[in-house]
């Protein structure tokens, strides 16, 4: 029997517009191939949640940090080298035992890329920006979060260029435990809202 | 968006990622490239995805609205003309290697602004609502660009907090003048949104200029 031939599937219609899009301005020196792969390393490596968990990871062990991060967020996440495109505005809201914070864009898919880098999909979809702002404990438990009755849930909808991060309790078992430890407890959920540490 | 229905779930296998394709997130970084390149004109990004008809819109992929309106800023600017995007297809397709061009000073510049720090002014002594205040949203229809939501037009709430100022993006997406103007944190409740929900009440807190907001 003949060795087999691997196929890859041809590229789709949206694949290829794409490719071309960027070819034929690489083609006439307009944009660098190494300068978008520069900008998408960046929100993949350089950016992300583990960002904003050492903010928070920061806050739940230094007071006055926290109290910095709550008054002047900009200049609190500046301290630890954050900041830059959507997130020139931050404010960072808090997840007590009486209240529960959830972030989402209805608009469009705004979302804190200094501390978060780039939304998941399902942040983006249809189905997350409609519903969470009507019906957000049914969101909330699709993502296996259940929450008490009494709680207030608060939804913060990023309409202008303010950008929210959601500070969550400290887990209870917890004590003891050094600061990089408690960053790694701190998931990129837990600061939109849909999960908790 | 908000409020609308039918769209189903919104946790789906692999929708804890940013991307689906091993193209996207070359458009993301070819969008934010021809945006600080100067290589579009008109309206940004976010504000010509909702010139997409309603039914392209919603059949379109995430990333194929990026795709769009990469193009649509670049036909714009004229630095490419239309059917040429077809033209590469069509040598991509044939087999044909994608051109490349490499160049450093580039990548570095992209990566400055991305880090550059840019926070509105902040918030005017003389704004004219303040926390605690009761204030409704305008009922509009704008034609273009806006950033009031549908769900909170003719909704009152209760202002939380002045964000500080910026210019009305409803002005500036066509380029025209606007001074800066308030931006306020305004609560809703769920059941002056929605009417009673099968949900405990909650707050919807949104973002608003000063021009969305009359007094109640």
């Amino acid at each position: 029997m003949s060795a087999a031939h691997h196929h890859e599937p041809p590229p789709s219609q949206a694949e290829l517009r794409a490719r071309a899009l960027e070819a034929l301005l690489a083609e006439r020196g307009l944009v660098s191939t190494d300068a978008i792969d520069a900008v998408v390393s960046y929100y993949e490596q350089d950016v992300g949640p583990q960002n904003g968990a050492r903010a928070v990871a920061r806050a739940w062990v230094d007071e006055a940090y926290r109290e910095r991060l709550l008054e002047r967020p900009g200049d609190a996440l500046a301290e630890l080298g954050f900041g830059g495109m959507e997130g020139h505005n931050m404010t960072v809201v808090v997840n007590t035992p009486a209240v529960h914070n959830v972030i989402v864009c209805t608009l469009c898919s705004c979302y804190p890329w200094p501390v978060l880098g780039l939304p998941p999909s399902w942040y983006k979809s249809e189905a997350y920006r409609a519903r969470v702002v009507a019906e957000p404990r049914a969101v909330l438990r699709e993502f296996g979060l259940q929450l008490d009755d009494e709680v207030d849930v608060r939804i913060w909808d990023s309409s202008a260029e303010m950008r929210y991060l959601v500070l969550p309790m400290r887990p209870p078992d917890s004590d003891g435990l050094a600061e990089d430890e408690l960053a790694s407890r701190v998931t990129r959920d837990c600061m939109i809202g849909t999960a908790v540490p | 968006m908000g409020g609308m229905h039918g769209f189903g779930r919104v946790v789906r296998p692999g929708s804890e990622l940013p991307y689906h394709e091993r193209w996207e997130p070359r458009v993301f970084g070819l969008h934010l490239l021809v945006g600080f390149e100067g290589l579009g004109a008109g309206p940004g990004g976010r504000q010509v995805r909702e010139e997409m008809d309603p039914a392209s819109y919603l059949s379109s992929s995430y990333y194929e609205r990026w795709t769009f309106s990469a193009e649509q800023r670049l036909l714009r600017k004229g630095v490419i003309a239309p059917g040429e995007v077809e033209g590469m297809m069509a040598r991509l397709a044939a087999g044909e290697d994608a051109p490349e061009h490499e160049d450093p000073p580039m990548s570095a510049r992209m990566i400055e602004r991305l880090q550059r720090r840019a926070p509105m002014d902040p918030p005017p002594a003389d704004a004219r609502f303040a926390p605690g205040d009761r204030v409704r949203v305008r009922r509009m229809r704008p034609q273009g660009h806006t950033r009031c939501p549908r769900y909170a037009r003719g909704v009152s709430g209760t202002v939380e907090r002045v964000h500080g100022a910026d210019r009305l993006p409803d002005l500036t997406t066509y380029g025209k003048p606007a001074q800066p103007e308030p931006v306020y944190s305004v609560a809703f409740a769920s059941q002056d949104l929605w009417g009673p929900t099968d949900e405990p009440p909650f707050t919807v807190l949104l973002d608003l200029w000063d021009s969305y907001l009359e007094a109640p």
